[in-house]
C-alpha cells in the first residue's frame, strides 16, 4: 500500500513540478477525507494539481467554473421534461463526480456557494424534495484568487471550516520552472498518466489513515493548541471542534504517510498551517484575510511536550 | 503579545473602585484638591476607556506632575516629611491611573494602592481603620485578579477569588500575628503633624489650660488589677513647674534631672497598667509615687516618670505606686531653691499679704490650712471662662476676679506659699477618669487635665494639696463634666463630642462599647508586642525559656515546612513525571544542555534530535536511537521496555563521554 503511495506521489511530482510538499499536503487531505481549498494567483496551476491528483487517484473529474450568475440548478442538475417519455427526467449536474474543481469559488453569490455545502458535508444532496447521495469517494477542490477581490463574494466562515485544508501553492522554484519551461506540456502529460489506486485501494488506504495511533501526550498537544487559540486575546475566535477533528485527522494522514502508524507532534506541526491557517482570524484584522503570524506564533509559543 | 497585555474592561472597573476605597480614609487630612483631582483624573480615564479622549502626551503629564508638586509645596511648605510625602503618595496613585495603559502600568498602580493602605495605618491604627483596610485590599487583590482575566470573566469572578484568597491567608496572618517578633524599627518612624504633639506641654499657661479642657481626646487608659481607688485619689502625675517668670509655669531644670529622690514605700501598693497615647512628650503618667516596670523609662528627680523617646505610637507599661510614701524628707536648700524661685517684681499685694501671713501663722501647716480656708470661704469662682486679668495675674485673680480654675488656684497658692518662704511646685497631670464598666478601666482625656500644688516640709518631704478641691469639690470628686453643669461649658466648642451627651443613657452606654472595643484592640492587638508578646508566649510554652533568635529560627523552619508541603500538594511533583520515560527525557535534555543543546519548548522530540544530531554528528546514532524509543512509547500505544530505554540513554551518555575525553586530548 505504501509503495502504491510512494508512486502516486512521484508521478503526481512528475506532472507538477518542484511542489512536493504541496503536494504531498494535497495528499495528506484526500486521503484525510478532506476538502482542499487552493488559494493563489491564476496560472499557478491549481487546475493542474487538481487534474493530476484526480488522475493518479483513478477519480472521475469534473470542473465547475463559478461565476456571479451560476445558479445552484447549474451545479446539482435539473428535471427537464423529457416528451418522448412524457415526464420529466432528472439531469444531473456536474457535481456528481468523484472529484470536483469548483474554480473561483469565491465568483459565485452565496446562494449557490451553500449548494456546495450539504454536498461536502454530508456527501449528498437534495433537488426538488429528493434527496440523492453523491458518488463514494467524494472530494471538492475549491479554489480561489486572493488578489482580485472586486465582484467576489467571500467564503463565509461556515464555509471555509468546512475545507480541511487551504494551501497555497506559491511560485516555483527557479529550477523547476526551467524544467517546465524545457519540459513538455503539462496538459499532454495528463492523459498519458496511470491510475494507481482503484477506489477498493483508496477505500482502503484510507481506513488505514484513520487506524494511525493517537497517543494521550500527542492529543493533549493538539489540545493545547487548540486551547491557545480560544484563550488568547489576540486571537478573533478559537478553533471550533470540528477544526481539532480536522487537525487530527490530517495529522494521521501525514504521519501515515511518513511512514510511522503512530502520529508525532512534528505531524501536528506540518499540517497546522494548512488546517488551522484559514480558521484563525487575528482580533485586528478585520479583512478577513487570515495571517500566517498567528500560527506561527502557536507553533513557536505553544509547549511541545 | 501587545494586545495581551490592554487592561480588561472588568480590571479598570476594580481599579477605579480601589482608588476609591484607599483614597476615602484619606481625606481626612489631605488638601481639598486632591479631591477635584483625583475626580478629574478618573472622569478623563473614564474617557479614554470610551474612546472619547486620548491618554495625555508627555507635556501635559509633565504640567500635571510639577503643578501637583507645587500644589503640595504650597499647601505644606515642603515636600518631605510624612503628611507632605503621603499627599504626594496620593497624588501619584492618582496621576499614575491617568497613565495607565497597559498591565505594567496598573501593577504599579496597585503596588501604589497597597503602599497607601499600609501609609494610612500610620495616620489611622484604630479598629476601625483596620477592618476598613480590608476592602481596598480585597478590591486591589480583585483588580490585579482581573489583569489577568479577559472581558468575558465578569466583574463578580475576581472579587469571589480575591475574598477566597484573603480568607485562605487568614490562618498564616494569625500565626505570624503571634509568633512572629515584631523587631524596632531600624529608623524613626515618622509621625503625622497633627498628632505628634497633643496634651500638657513644658510650660503651661491659663489660656492653654482651657484649651486643653476642650479636647475630649483620649489622653490615656488605665486597668487597675484590684479594687479602683476613689476618684478624688486619682492624680496622675506628669510633670512638675517649678519655673514662674510672671506669665507661665514652666518645667525647671530639676524635672530633667535623672537621679531618683529619696523616698521609702510605704502602706498599701496599687499596680495598674496604663496605655498611653501617642503624644509626642517623653513623660508617663503615674499615680505618686511609682516604680516602673520598663528599661526605657525611669523617675526623674520630681518624682515624675521619665522615657528616653517621646511615645509617638501607643505605649502600654506597669506601674506600682505607694500613694502613702514619704517623699524626699530631708532635702538641700541648694535642690529646694528652685521651688523657692519667684520673679524679682510683679504681683505687689500678693507678696505682701503672704509676708502678713507669715507673721501671723509661723507654722507653714497652719498657713497651709488658713489659705485652703480663705479659698473655701471667700467667693471664688470655679470657671472655665474666666475673667480677663491685667499684668499682675496672681493679684488681679486674688484680689479682683477671683475665677478661675484648676491651673490659676494651684498657681495662686504655690505663689503665696513661696512668698511665704516654703518651698513650692505646681504639679500638671490629669485628675480623676471616667470608669468604663464594661471593661472595667477607667479612661482618661485631655479635659481631665489638671493643676495641683506640692509643697515641702522638713521630715515629712513634699505634700500634695490641692486649691480647687476647696473650691469646686464635685470637679476632684465626679469630674470636669459635674462641675460645669451650671455653667454648661463643658466640651462647649464641641458639640459633636459623645462626652456632652452622657446623659442620654443608651448613647452613653454605646460610647462606652465602643470604647471598650477600642481598648481592647490598644491592648491586645496593638501592644501585642516585645515584652507583652514574650510573657504571653512564655505562658503558653511553660517553662520553656523562650528566646527571639530561636524562635525567628522556628518560625523561618515552619514557614519553609508550610510552604514546601504546599507547593508539594499543589504541584505534584510525583504526578508530572508518572514514568521513567519522563524522567529519562528529562535527563536526556540535561545531558545534551551540558552540550549547549537546549530543546526549545516548539521543538518535539524529533526536531530537537535532528538538531542536535547535526551538532554532533558521531553521536547522532545513539541520539536518533534514543528519540526513537522515546518516541515509540509516548507515541504509537506500544511502549518499549523501560529497560531498553535505559540502555538506550546510557549508550547515549557513554558517547558524550568518551567525546568529552577525546575533546580533552585534543586539548
Amino acid at each position: 500500500m505504501r509503495a502504491k503511495l510512494e508512486a502516486c506521489l512521484s508521478t503526481a511530482n512528475q506532472v507538477f513540478l518542484g511542489k512536493e510538499k504541496q503536494v504531498r499536503l494535497a495528499v495528506a487531505c484526500l486521503l484525510a477525507r478532506g476538502h482542499l481549498l487552493l488559494e493563489d494567483l491564476p496560472g499557478m496551476g491549481k487546475t493542474t494539481l487538481s487534474h493530476t491528483l484526480a488522475k493518479v487517484m483513478g477519480l472521475d473529474f469534473q470542473r465547475i467554473q463559478f461565476t456571479s450568475d451560476l445558479l445552484p440548478g447549474d451545479i446539482l442538475g435539473t428535471s427537464i421534461f423529457d416528451k418522448d417519455v412524457g415526464r420529466f427526467v432528472f439531469h444531473s449536474g456536474p457535481i456528481f463526480a468523484e472529484l470536483i474543481l469548483a474554480d473561483e469559488i469565491n465568483r459565485a453569490t452565496p446562494k449557490t456557494q451553500s449548494a456546495l455545502l450539504e454536498a461536502m458535508e454530508e456527501g449528498q444532496v437534495t433537488i426538488e424534495g429528493a434527496t440523492r447521495a453523491l458518488p463514494e469517494p467524494f472530494f471538492v477542490i475549491a479554489t480561489q484568487n486572493p488578489a482580485s477581490q472586486s465582484g467576489t463574494f467571500v467564503l463565509p466562515e461556515s464555509q471555509l471550516d468546512r475545507f480541511l485544508m487551504r494551501l497555497s501553492l506559491g511560485y516555483p522554484a527557479r529550477a523547476a520552472e526551467k524544467a517546465l519551461l524545457l519540459g513538455e506540456s503539462r496538459r499532454d502529460l495528463l492523459p498519458c498518466l496511470e491510475p494507481v489506486f482503484d477506489h477498493a485501494g483508496l477505500a482502503a488506504i484510507q481506513e488505514e489513515v484513520a487506524a494511525v495511533n493517537v497517543s494521550d501526550a500527542l492529543a493533549d498537544y493538539l489540545l493545547r493548541l487548540v486551547e491557545a487559540t480560544r484563550t488568547h486575546p489576540q486571537f478573533a475566535w478559537g478553533i471550533s471542534p470540528r477544526g481539532s477533528l480536522a487537525l487530527i485527522a490530517a495529522t494521521r494522514s501525514w504521519a501515515y504517510m511518513a511512514g510511522r502508524d503512530y502520529a508525532i507532534p512534528e505531524d501536528v506541526q506540518v499540517v497546522l498551517p494548512a488546517v488551522a491557517g484559514h480558521r484563525l482570524r487575528e482580533r485586528a484584522d478585520y479583512s478577513g484575510s487570515g495571517d500566517s503570524s498567528l500560527v506561527q506564533w502557536l507553533l513557536r509559543e505553544v509547549p511541545v511536550l | 503579545m501587545k494586545a495581551a497585555e490592554v487592561i480588561p474592561r472588568n480590571s479598570l472597573f476594580w481599579l477605579l473602585i480601589v482608588q476609591f476605597l484607599v483614597i476615602l480614609p484619606h481625606l481626612q487630612y489631605l488638601p481639598p484638591w486632591i479631591i477635584v483631582l483625583w475626580l478629574g483624573c478618573t472622569w478623563w480615564r473614564l474617557r479614554i476607556f470610551r474612546m472619547c479622549a486620548a491618554y495625555p502626551n508627555g507635556w501635559v503629564k509633565a504640567l500635571l506632575m510639577l503643578s501637583t508638586g507645587l500644589a503640595i509645596y504650597v499647601s505644606h511648605g515642603t515636600l518631605i516629611g510624612l503628611d507632605a510625602g503621603a499627599v504626594l503618595l496620593m497624588t501619584a496613585f492618582i496621576l499614575k491611573t491617568l497613565e495607565m495603559r497597559n498591565r505594567r502600568d496598573a501593577l504599579i498602580v496597585i503596588f501604589l494602592g497597597f503602599f497607601a493602605v499600609v501609609t494610612g495605618y500610620l495616620f489611622d491604627s484604630g479598629v476601625l481603620a483596620a477592618v476598613y483596610s480590608l476592602l481596598p485590599i480585597t478590591a486591589l487583590l480583585a483588580g490585579m485578579i482581573g489583569l489577568y482575566q479577559n472581558d468575558s470573566a465578569g466583574y463578580r469572578a475576581p472579587l469571589r477569588l480575591a475574598g477566597s484568597l484573603l480568607l485562605q491567608a487568614l490562618p498564616l496572618m494569625l500565626v505570624l500575628f503571634v509568633f512572629f517578633p515584631r523587631l524596632a524599627p531600624l529608623w524613626g518612624m515618622p509621625q503625622p503633624a497633627e498628632q505628634a504633639v497633643s496634651g500638657l506641654a513644658e510650660s503651661m499657661s491659663p489660656g492653654e489650660m482651657v484649651e486643653l479642657s476642650q479636647s475630649s481626646e483620649l489622653a490615656f487608659r488605665v486597668t487597675f488589677d484590684g479594687q479602683l481607688p476613689a476618684h478624688e485619689n486619682l492624680y496622675w502625675r506628669a510633670i512638675t513647674f517649678e519655673r514662674f517668670d510672671g506669665q507661665r509655669w514652666a518645667r525647671s531644670s530639676n524635672s530633667y534631672l535623672a537621679q531618683e529622690p529619696k523616698w521609702e514605700p510605704q502602706g498599701e501598693p496599687l499596680s495598674y497598667n496604663i496605655i498611653i497615647q501617642p503624644n509626642g512628650r517623653s513623660w508617663l503618667f503615674s499615680l505618686d509615687v511609682p516604680k516602673i516596670q520598663a528599661d526605657d523609662a525611669r523617675m526623674m528627680a520630681d518624682f515624675h516618670l521619665e522615657r528616653r523617646r517621646p511615645v509617638d505610637r501607643a505605649l502600654m507599661y506597669r506601674t506600682v505606686s505607694w500613694p502613702d510614701s514619704r517623699r524626699e524628707p530631708s532635702a538641700t536648700s541648694a535642690s529646694l531653691a528652685a521651688s523657692l524661685q519667684l520673679p524679682r517684681q510683679g504681683n505687689p499685694r500678693t507678696r505682701i499679704w503672704a509676708e502678713e501671713l507669715r507673721r501671723s501663722e509661723p507654722d507653714p501647716e497652719r498657713l497651709v490650712q488658713v489659705l485652703l480656708r480663705h479659698f473655701n470661704q471667700q467667693p471664688y469662682v470655679y470657671t472655665l471662662k474666666p475673667l480677663p486679668v491685667g499684668e499682675n495675674i496672681v493679684d488681679d485673680f486674688l484680689f479682683q476676679t477671683r475665677s478661675g480654675f484648676c491651673i490659676h488656684y494651684a498657681g495662686a497658692m504655690t505663689f503665696i506659699l513661696r512668698a511665704a518662704g516654703i518651698p513650692a511646685r505646681v504639679v500638671g497631670g490629669y485628675q480623676g477618669g471616667e470608669l468604663n464598666p464594661a471593661g472595667n478601666y477607667l479612661s482618661i482625656h485631655q479635659f481631665d487635665a489638671h493643676a495641683w500644688v506640692e509643697y515641702w516640709l522638713p521630715e515629712r518631704g513634699w505634700i500634695s494639696i490641692d486649691p480647687t478641691f476647696q473650691v469646686a469639690p464635685e470637679r476632684i470628686r465626679t469630674g470636669l463634666q459635674q462641675a460645669m453643669v451650671q455653667e454648661q461649658s463643658f466640651l462647649e466648642g464641641d458639640p459633636l463630642a459623645l462626652h456632652r451627651y452622657s446623659g442620654i443613657n443608651w448613647l452613653n452606654e454605646l460610647r462606652m462599647a465602643w470604647d471598650n472595643v477600642n481598648y481592647g484592640w490598644q491592648r491586645w492587638v496593638l501592644n501585642y508586642q516585645g515584652d507583652e508578646q514574650k510573657q504571653i508566649l512564655q505562658k503558653w510554652l511553660g517553662s520553656f525559656e523562650l528566646r527571639w533568635d530561636w524562635l525567628g529560627i522556628g518560625l523561618v523552619l515552619v514557614l519553609a515546612v508550610l510552604s514546601g508541603s504546599l507547593a508539594l500538594l499543589l504541584f505534584k511533583p510525583w504526578r508530572s513525571t508518572p514514568d521513567l520515560v519522563q524522567r529519562l527525557f528529562l535527563r536526556y535534555e540535561k545531558l545534551l544542555a551540558g552540550q549547549g543543546i537546549v530543546r526549545q519548548k516548539h521543538e518535539g522530540a524529533r526536531a530537537f534530535a535532528e538538531r542536535a544530531a547535526q551538532v554532533l554528528p558521531d553521536q547522532a546514532q545513539a541520539i536518533r536511537q534514543f528519540t526513537g524509543i522515546y518516541e515509540c512509547t509516548r507515541y504509537s500505544g506500544e511502549p518499549a521496555s523501560p529497560r531498553e530505554m535505559q540502555q538506550a540513554f546510557k549508550a547515549l551518555r557513554d558517547a558524550l563521554f568518551s567525546r568529552n575525553h577525546a575533546k580533552d586530548r585534543i586539548h
